[in-house]
């Protein structure tokens, strides 16, 4: 059966089992492995992709049920924002380790801030607490969050 | 600057038709290759250092990176002797030859061996650009000198670029003797520069061994039997076989596999797999039997004494005391972010294997036997005939910490790719990638300390079984304590035991550590002052003092509790202090401070990652749910009962290094021992409350 999507600003159809999650579209049939396997079942966050700018997990939704919608991978956030400075605090503060969950990480990152500008510590901790990294890289993530808030606060037009 | 011989059982000028034209330098940093008996003609490299007609230095090497920094600390120690821009030296991932030797990426070893190797091969490739820009010149070498990829004469200022002179040097003899900086003249060991593998983990573009598509890949699922050495014995094969987009269902020794057109094609299908099983030897084992096992050990047998002291000690006094205390150590599974897979295509005499692996070595040697075992013409080729057809690709690894020395999924990655013209990708589910891991094994700790009239420790006895435990971290006692006795029971199980992030630092440092905190305090002692008076490791003294007066260790009340703990592990020296925030159900996990020695730093910013990565890891281990047995198999399966610590759960840490020249030690690794304990330490702190091993009472 042929769905049809919009990911990162381009229509693709697939012809699919429309059960399929989301996550396997995209790794498997479309070849955009940005978005990490690593629980399958919704608990890690290494799959986040933005769905009309709300955050989800891709291995949980259905691509019949992602279709109509924008979707957004971490290969064209990467592309189409590359001078956010949310990218370029990760980069400037060195965050990922091994790496693999950085894509969960920065999509979440990037969707906070996109309805906070300036979220408090509180805020950070309520929407980063759903990503896992083994690795630890944590504590950088914080410090890039509130550096990129920084610039972006600064980026604003003065009233 | 020292100078040194260039030792001709390390380096060799080469020509490797595959590298192209330039300078090739093979390099040995194996110390089986090293063998002062080995002649020139013995040679085996392990590692390449090549400049090419651009001046573009590439070093190959077999080293994986797993998040540990490896690719830019490497090519850092080669950029700093070669004088050459560090962005015009790259890493590339050798395809491993079989005349490496061991290859292996663990034991925080990358820098401590190729420390003096690659400096040393970066000082040579520069001497031979130098004494090539001075025939050009027609000048003496000695009037010559090398900055930023460019051969400079000094009375003329006239100077050559590296591609321009990379020609004539290869054809130049090794030099006979050659400069080595001194640690005053870095310019870029001990600076923070950025790493090479970054970008491409931040724009999505990195590709980890999962990531791997190749034209007409076939994927792959398999269930392993639930229970440790079980077997499958029969299957649903026909049904399972008419599932949408499934290529192939069939039992290996270890399981049942699934093949399929798709990953979720393939999972959904192992899903629907009904096995019935032959469930091993020891169908009932659980967490009951196997603390048990230990406990009767220790009972009945005093085990190899693996530490002894006998100074002889004064009259303890009328008041010394006795304490005794027992800590248990469970299982501990590594949840790398990305499950075991690996791809194989077998089309074709070579036979190429791609795997995050932190071993291509053992993933070659596993290859050749998962091979052999299939019997047929597979049998009748020699090992040596197979091993030249084998190329190993190692990936980018998501996560290794120890797991990924093991090649399991390599064994199944060919034998499944065996049957099939086309690549195929083994993936391991999350519930498959946790209940047949190697684990950190269960260990149990009898400690028992005799304090004298003054409180102080005179006497240590650490009593130890583990499965399949082993020595290191337990075999140094670094205090001053006149009489110790230390006894290991090493017990044999049917459950995979591996090496676990700092190995068997990591149950052994949580006994001693917090043992000591519970003799200090019995004794009326501060323990960290007494540790201070004890320690006979003056790294480690100097790294607890530095934690001491950042944390303000004296400022403690009934709201800030501190606890600390010191060890050295892998050639480094690492104190830690944990500081919690109010009391009971208001606590918090406010700091945690770490002071590190790890002799001289090649890059300030990648070492203090590993150290935030390893506290992270072992508050993981300290605070969350261990791994559990019963009815002979892991009772968890994913990040939901096994969980890691996350995001808002985690303290503020502070990473300070102590300065020092000193040879490199470790670094991925000696940040994770001090952290338990101490953490276990402030509890006792705030408590009072004596506790039993990990996972801690929070």
């Amino acid at each position: 059966m042929t769905t049809t999507l919009n990911i990162n600003g381009a229509t693709v159809s697939v012809d699919v089992d429309p059960e399929t999650p989301l996550l396997w579209v995209l790794r498997d049939t479309l070849g955009l492995t940005g978005s990490k396997y690593s629980c399958g079942i919704g608990l890690c966050g290494s799959c986040r992709v933005l769905l009309d700018q709300r955050v989800v997990s891709a291995c949980r939704l259905k691509v019949a049920d992602a279709a109509g919608h924008a979707i957004m991978t971490i290969e064209g956030l990467s592309e189409s924002a590359a001078q956010h400075p949310l990218l370029q605090a990760w980069e400037s503060l060195q965050v990922p380790q091994c790496g693999y969950c950085q894509s969960g990480q920065i999509i979440t990152a990037y969707a906070l801030l996109q309805t906070h500008p300036n979220p408090s510590d509180q805020q950070i901790d309520d929407a980063m607490s759903g990503v896992l990294c083994r690795c630890g890289s944590y504590p950088r993530i914080k410090t890039a969050i509130r550096e990129a808030a920084r610039q972006l606060s600064a980026q604003e037009p003065r009233q | 600057m020292t100078a040194f011989r260039p030792d001709r059982r390390r380096f060799l000028k080469i020509t490797a038709a595959s590298l192209g034209s330039g300078l090739t330098l093979g390099i040995c940093w194996s110390e089986l290759s090293a063998d002062p008996a080995s002649a020139a003609g013995d040679f085996q490299p392990n590692a390449w250092l090549h400049i090419d007609p651009q001046g573009l230095a590439t070093l190959y090497v077999a080293e994986s990176e797993m998040g540990q920094g490896v690719y830019t600390a490497l090519p850092m120690l080669i950029a700093e002797e070669l004088e050459i821009d560090w962005r015009r030296v790259q890493v590339t991932h050798a395809s491993l030859d079989p005349a490496y030797g061991f290859q292996g990426t663990g034991g925080s070893r990358s820098i401590r061996k190729a420390w003096k190797t690659l400096r040393e091969a970066g000082a040579i490739a520069r001497h031979m650009l130098i004494s090539a820009a001075a025939r050009q010149l027609g000048v003496a070498e000695e009037a010559c000198f090398a900055r930023e990829s460019r051969v400079i004469h000094r009375p003329s200022q006239r100077a050559l670029g590296y591609a321009e002179l990379v020609d004539q040097a290869s054809r130049l003899p090794l030099p006979e003797r050659v400069n080595l900086k001194s640690a005053d003249e870095y310019t870029l060991i001990g600076t923070p520069v950025p790493r090479t593998d970054l970008p491409g983990k931040i724009d999505g573009s990195a590709q980890f061994g999962i990531d791997l598509r190749l034209p007409g890949q076939l994927y792959a699922s398999i269930r392993q039997s639930p229970v440790f050495g079980g077997r499958a014995r029969s299957f649903n094969a026909d049904s399972v076989r008419k599932l949408p987009g499934v290529v192939d269902c069939f039992a290996l020794d270890e399981g049942v596999v699934v093949v399929a057109y798709s990953t979720w094609q393939a999972f959904q299908a192992r899903k629907a797999l009904q096995i019935g099983w032959s469930e091993g030897t020891q169908p009932g084992l659980d967490n009951d039997q196997v603390l048990k096992q230990l406990s009767d050990a220790l009972e009945s047998s005093t085990g190899k004494t693996i530490l002894q002291r006998d100074a002889p000690s004064a009259d303890p006094g009328p008041k010394s005391l006795r304490i005794e205390r027992q800590y248990a150590l469970p299982f501990q599974a590594h949840m790398t972010p990305e499950p075991m897979n690996c791809t194989v295509h077998m089309d074709g005499q070579t036979i190429r294997i791609w795997a995050p692996t932190q071993s291509p070595s053992s993933a070659r040697s596993s290859a050749i036997a998962a091979l052999r075992s299939l019997g047929g013409d597979w049998a009748l080729e020699s090992e040596e005939a197979l091993e030249s057809r084998i190329e190993v690709n190692t990936t980018l690894l998501g996560g290794g910490f120890g797991r990924r020395i093991l090649q399991d999924y390599v064994t199944q990655g060919v034998k499944i790719a065996a049957r099939f013209k086309q690549p195929v990708q083994l993936v391991w589910p999350r519930d498959e990638d946790l209940q047949h891991d190697y684990y950190h094994p269960f260990t149990l700790h009898k400690m028992s300390g005799e304090l004298d009239d003054q409180g102080l420790p005179h006497a240590w006895r650490h009593r130890i079984a583990g499965l399949k435990a082993d020595h290191y971290g337990a075999d140094e006692l670094p205090y001053d304590i006149p009489r110790v006795q230390v006894e290991l029971q090493r017990l044999d199980t049917p459950i995979p035991i591996g090496p676990w992030r700092s190995v068997t630092h990591h149950y052994h440092t949580f006994a001693i550590e917090h043992f000591f905190d519970e003799l200090a305090r019995a004794g009326g002692h501060d323990p960290l002052q007494l540790r201070l008076k004890l320690l006979n490791q003056p790294r480690l003294k100097r790294a607890l003092e530095i934690a001491a007066e950042s944390t303000d260790w004296a400022r403690q009340d009934d709201q800030r509790h501190l606890g600390c703990a010191v060890h050295s592990s892998f050639g480094s020296h690492v104190a830690e202090i944990v500081e919690l925030q109010g009391t009971g159900n208001q606590r918090r996990l406010a700091k945690v401070t770490c002071v590190v020695d790890c002799g001289q730093v090649v890059n300030p910013d990648i070492l203090k990652a590993q150290m935030e990565g390893a506290i992270v890891f072992g508050l993981s281990a300290a605070m969350k749910a261990p791994i559990t047995l019963a009815r002979g198999r892991v009772t968890q399966s994913n990040f939901h009962d096994y969980p890691i610590l996350r995001f808002h759960e985690t303290p503020d840490i502070e990473v300070i290094i102590v300065p020092s020249h000193e040879d490199p030690g470790g670094a991925g690794e000696p940040g994770v021992p001090p952290l338990a304990p101490a953490l276990a330490n402030a509890l006792l702190a705030e408590t009072g409350r004596t506790g039993g091993g990990l996972p801690l009472d929070w």
